[in-house]
Formats: structure tokens, C-alpha cells, sequence
């Protein structure tokens, strides 16, 4: 894991949440939607119009992933205190999907951003020095085709059963 | 620019459709010919079966987005 040694200062100070009065940004108040069922119906008629799909679309197609869409609204809404964090989680697979479908309607080809990119794959280098590798160690064995054939034969008479309960050939 | 930690991701991956698919469809209710009486079975759901329960939050979202996956199937299919 790569570790960062440079300070941070694209973060808030420590105490910095405390320097404002109590209640006055919105997510401190109670939400305006509570429940899952108001969330959904308030997102529903806001993606429904046409200046928000317009949008979308542009977005989606400059190459934004649909899940950082998806996590910018639902995180945005939290701080304009529409809706709490624990709902917009819930709301989220649902926005995704929204967001996709619009995607869909229009044409476009979006980065879903499910795929991990950075995942790293196994390289042809290494999967050839397997394959190299494993034919050295057969053809090490030295073994001719007659030998390999007594050896099989070996390991078969050494499969029968000599139980007391063995059936008898 | 670092790859940030996105709970889209999770929550998305998390929400299986198809085996709600599967439980929303053995959980419809039954049409029943007798007349609804003192002693007739009810119909709201044990806990301990695996049958929906429609109060649970996730469960609605999840009724939601299968409309909505309808849908984009729909759309898909025409292309």
C-alpha cells in the first residue's frame, strides 16, 4: 500500500466544526424528508425534468463515473439538510440506477464505475514462466514413455482396496 | 489523482435484484376463494420465513429500483 508522506492541508482544522453556532448550517437542523419513501419521491421529480436530464447527460458524457454522480447528489442533499446521511446511503443504488437509465434513454455510453481500473491484472509474463516452468519440471523428471507406464501401472495396484470389508475380485 | 473511498459502490453492489426478483415473486399474495373470517390464516408474514418484509427500508428501495431496472431492460432490449 502506497503511503502518503506529504501533509495534508486540503483538510479542516481540528475544532473547526465547533467555531460555528449550534444549528446553523443545515445539516445540523432536522431534515426536511425523514423517511425513505419522501427521499425517493423528492429525487424522482427532480430528475424527472428536462433541465436536470440535459445536464446529466453532459456529464455523463464527458466521462464521469455514474457513482460519483450518484454520491455527489445524495452527499450535496445531505448538506442542504434534505435528508439525513443514513437515508441518502439507502437512496443511493436507487439514484445509480436513475442516473443509468437516463444514461440509457439518451444513448450514451457511461463509465458505471464499477469496474475497479486500477485492479491488477496477472501479466503474460509471468503466466509464460509458469507454463516454462511447469514443462521443465516435467520433462526433469527424466522419465521415459515405458517408465511412465510402470509407474502408472504401480500407483493403480496400490489403489486396491485390502480392507477386512473389501470386496474380493 | 487518488481513487477516494465511494459507498456507491458497495450499496450498489450489495443490492441483489435477481434474488429479490426471486423472493418478491414466491411473496405475492394469494387470492383466496373463503371469506375473511375470525379464524382465517393472515397475512402478514412470520419472521422467521424468508418472506419480504415491506417495512424494512432497503426492501422499498429495492422495489424501486427493479421498476426502474425494468424499465432500462426495456430500453436496452429495443437497441
Amino acid at each position: 500500500m502506497e503511503i502518503n508522506n506529504q501533509p495534508s492541508f486540503d483538510a479542516p482544522i481540528p475544532g473547526q466544526s465547533l467555531t460555528m453556532e449550534l444549528g446553523s448550517r443545515p445539516w445540523q437542523s432536522p431534515a426536511q424528508f425523514t423517511t425513505v419513501d419522501e427521499t425517493i419521491d423528492y429525487y424522482m421529480e427532480r430528475m424527472s425534468s428536462e433541465d436536470f436530464m440535459v445536464q446529466l447527460a453532459d456529464v455523463l458524457e464527458m466521462g464521469t463515473p455514474v457513482t460519483v454522480l450518484a454520491n455527489t447528489i445524495q452527499m450535496s442533499s445531505v448538506m442542504e439538510g434534505v435528508h439525513t446521511v443514513d437515508v441518502g446511503m439507502l437512496v443511493l443504488p436507487m439514484l445509480m440506477e436513475m442516473i443509468m437509465m437516463i444514461g440509457d434513454s439518451a444513448g450514451i455510453q457511461y463509465d458505471s464505475g464499477l469496474e475497479n481500473k486500477d485492479k491488477p491484472k496477472t501479466r503474460d509474463t509471468l503466466i509464460a514462466k509458469v507454463i516454462s516452468d511447469y514443462e521443465k519440471e516435467v520433462s526433469g523428471a527424466g522419465l521415459s514413455d515405458r517408465e511412465e507406464k510402470e509407474v502408472k501401472e504401480e500407483v493403480e495396484e496400490e489403489e486396491e482396496p485390502k480392507g477386512l470389508m473389501a470386496r474380493r475380485t | 489523482m487518488s481513487r477516494q473511498y465511494n459507498p456507491a459502490i458497495t450499496a450498489y453492489k450489495r443490492m441483489d435484484l435477481d434474488g429479490f426478483n426471486k423472493l418478491d415473486k414466491s411473496t405475492e399474495p394469494e387470492k383466496s376463494s373463503s371469506g375473511g373470517g375470525l379464524l382465517s390464516r393472515s397475512s402478514i408474514p412470520s419472521k422467521n420465513s424468508k418472506e419480504l418484509d415491506y417495512s424494512n427500508p432497503a426492501v422499498r428501495v429495492a422495489k424501486q429500483m427493479q421498476v426502474i431496472r425494468k424499465y432500462r431492460d426495456e430500453i436496452n432490449g429495443d437497441k
